[in-house]
């Protein structure tokens, strides 16, 4: 393994996050939205996995072993946020507060139900692809028996 | 309108958190049955809004029309979408009764219902598209459950066939947005008559095959007989009595409702196709020696008579496929859920469905086939294959039956079975006899949901 992915590939992660977080805030007045963030957070976890082996990510990693729980959640919440208006009659995906209205606001964040929707698909997204890697990574052999690794 | 977002909710929700338990669990499968009744019980009110008053159109968030994404339930749409988590909740209960094999059955069979209904009950193309993957997706995991290389080839063949056949519907629907600029169902439809003729043709093919695959009509149902004999009694019910219900009416919704010019122009050839279909079903299914294998063939024999249907067209044509399409959901399911059982019972619902798919009175298939048979009335050729292809059902029907259920069983296991494995399909035999008496209710309905379809008010 080169040395540069040896020592990115565990400490990616953490900028991956702050990415995704800057993506949700960003995405509605930009590009960006919950999609690609979750993509850019699986992508991450990703590497950790296919560089230090499937054993040793998740134990650095604790809650990749409950990716399927954080996906079925994250819909949980999409759906929560996506059919709220149904309480009050109306149809799904309303949004609230409603146009022209004041929105609160923390920094350039602001709390409408369509940010809620998307911290929910950024976590169906994330959770269900590191699923995928993780049982994907499971068929490769555990660089951390390999006697040239010496990290 | 509440209604509508509700009934779409239920089995959605429900299904994503059922996927955190077991669902081999006694009580889990209960949880989805409750949803399910739920969720019909809410289609129901739909449907009586629906009926009484003419389409429920939702649009998301008020969205102005064009830019939100469209619900709409019109009388077509509801009936598929009752039909078919009927179908579900029958296979489920029986499932119940039974103890499930699988940890995530119930929770699939949830999510299965919520891609269903969204596929019946939208006015988008591309959200049909959706929710159309949400549905395989849950069935290509159903088909892929089960013990042995032999279910995970067919639900590899299931789902490798499944792709395609939607790869080809998604072309499709790109084509209608470049020659129409809209995905709203409504629009399409004025937008269509205007296209050019080519193009439309083109995309019309595609829609076409991609429901031909999923319905498997000849020369497209090869991979159905591999899946249908290798799936569980539950899951073979589910994919005949459930998921084909997409083929039917997508045939009708894309062909009789957005490209009704396309659909008279080959009105023909779907009546070549459709004959092709009932007589291949038939000649294959009489070579079986097995309740299952029999079913297969006889599936696309039986969908041969929707395409006629479709083929002839008209108010008449339109409502007999979807009545026809209503009683053989009702009868695969009921037949497929018996496959694995022996008994009187059993033997005597095994009758029961043999003469609804033969069309013999009192079963509902009678009235399905008098439907279609009203249809091509006025074509003695058609009329003539239609009679054949029955002649065919009735000689391979009782011909399991024989083989089957007079003779002693070789299997003496299987001949002992509990009064709970038989509930569900005493139930739908129940239906299918019912709406073989007292038909006047189907085809009021088969009559509202047809009408709907611009091909049915020339």
């Amino acid at each position: 393994m080169s040395p540069v992915i040896g020592v990115v590939a565990p400490r990616i992660l953490a900028p991956a996050v702050m990415l995704a977080a800057g993506l949700i805030v960003k995405g509605y007045s930009d590009t960006g939205e919950g999609f690609s963030a979750g993509v850019i957070v699986a992508l991450a976890i990703g590497l950790r996995y296919i560089t230090l082996g499937r054993r040793r990510a998740d134990r650095t990693l604790a809650v990749a072993r409950h990716a399927n729980v954080v996906a079925a959640a994250g819909l949980l919440i999409a759906l929560g946020f996506g059919f709220q208006g149904v309480l009050s009659g109306a149809p799904p995906f309303t949004h609230l507060p409603p146009p022209g209205s004041p929105v609160i606001g923390i920094g350039t964040l602001e709390l409408t139900t369509a940010v809620g929707f998307d911290v929910g698909l950024f976590l169906l997204v994330a959770g269900s692809l590191t699923v995928l890697i993780r049982y994907l990574t499971e068929l490769l052999p555990d660089p951390a028996d390999d006697p040239g690794d010496e990290r | 309108m509440t209604a509508l977002s509700i009934a779409l909710l239920i089995p959605w929700a429900a299904g994503v958190a059922l996927l955190a338990v077991d669902g081999r669990r006694a009580w889990v499968p209960w949880i989805s049955v409750g949803a399910l009744a739920a969720t019909l019980i809410t289609l129901g009110a739909v449907a009586a809004q629906v009926l009484a008053s003419g389409p429920v159109t939702m649009t998301t968030g008020n969205w102005p029309v064009g830019v939100g994404i469209t619900l709409r339930a019109d009388a077509l749409g509801v009936t598929f979408a009752l039909l078919s988590v009927a179908m579900l909740t029958a296979a489920v209960v029986h499932e119940a009764f039974d103890g499930v094999a699988e940890r995530e059955f119930p929770a699939l069979v949830l999510l299965l219902a919520a891609g269903l209904e969204g596929a019946f009950l939208t006015g988008d193309i591309f959200n049909f598209y959706v929710f159309f993957e949400l549905a395989l997706a849950a069935s290509y995991v159903l088909a892929l459950h089960g013990p042995g290389p032999r279910v995970l080839g067919a639900g590899l063949v299931f789902t490798a066939v499944n792709v395609v056949g939607t790869f080809v519907f998604l072309l499709s629907v790109a084509g209608v947005y470049r020659v129409t600029a809209t995905l709203d169902m409504a629009r399409i439809g004025e937008r269509m008559a205007v296209a050019d003729p080519n193009a439309a043709i083109l995309i019309a093919v595609g829609f076409f095959v991609a429901f031909s695959v999923k319905l498997g009509l000849f020369p497209f149902h090869f991979w159905l007989p591999t899946v249908y004999t290798a799936a569980r009694p539950a899951v073979a019910a589910i994919l005949s009595g459930s998921v084909a219900n997409i083929g039917a009416y997508g045939l009708l919704r894309f062909g009789a409702g957005l490209l009704p010019r396309e659909l008279e122009l080959a009105a023909g050839a779907l009546i070549v196709l459709g004959g092709a279909s009932i007589l291949y079903g038939g000649v294959l299914a009489i070579s079986r020696r097995s309740a299952g294998e029999m079913l297969a063939y006889s599936a696309i024999g039986q969908v041969g008579y929707v395409l006629v249907a479709i083929g002839i067209g008209g108010p008449v044509g339109f409502a007999a496929a979807i009545a026809y399409a209503i009683v053989n959901a009702a009868n695969k399911t009921m037949l497929f859920l018996t496959t694995s059982q022996r008994g009187v019972v059993v033997g005597g619902l095994f009758a029961l469905g043999a003469l609804s798919i033969a069309g013999i009175p009192p079963a509902a298939g009678f009235v399905g086939k008098l439907e279609v048979f009203r249809a091509v009335v006025g074509d003695p050729v058609v009329a003539g294959v239609l009679l054949l292809g029955s002649l065919l059902s009735l000689v391979y029907a009782f011909e399991v039956y024989q083989v089957e259920h007079w003779r002693p069983a070789a299997d003496a296991t299987a001949v002992r079975v509990s009064w709970r494995a038989w509930v569900v399909p005493v139930a739908l035999g129940g239906v299918i006899l019912a709406l073989g008496v007292w038909p006047e209710p189907l085809l009021a309905l088969s009559d509202a949901a047809a009408r709907v379809l611009p091909g049915a008010n020339p």
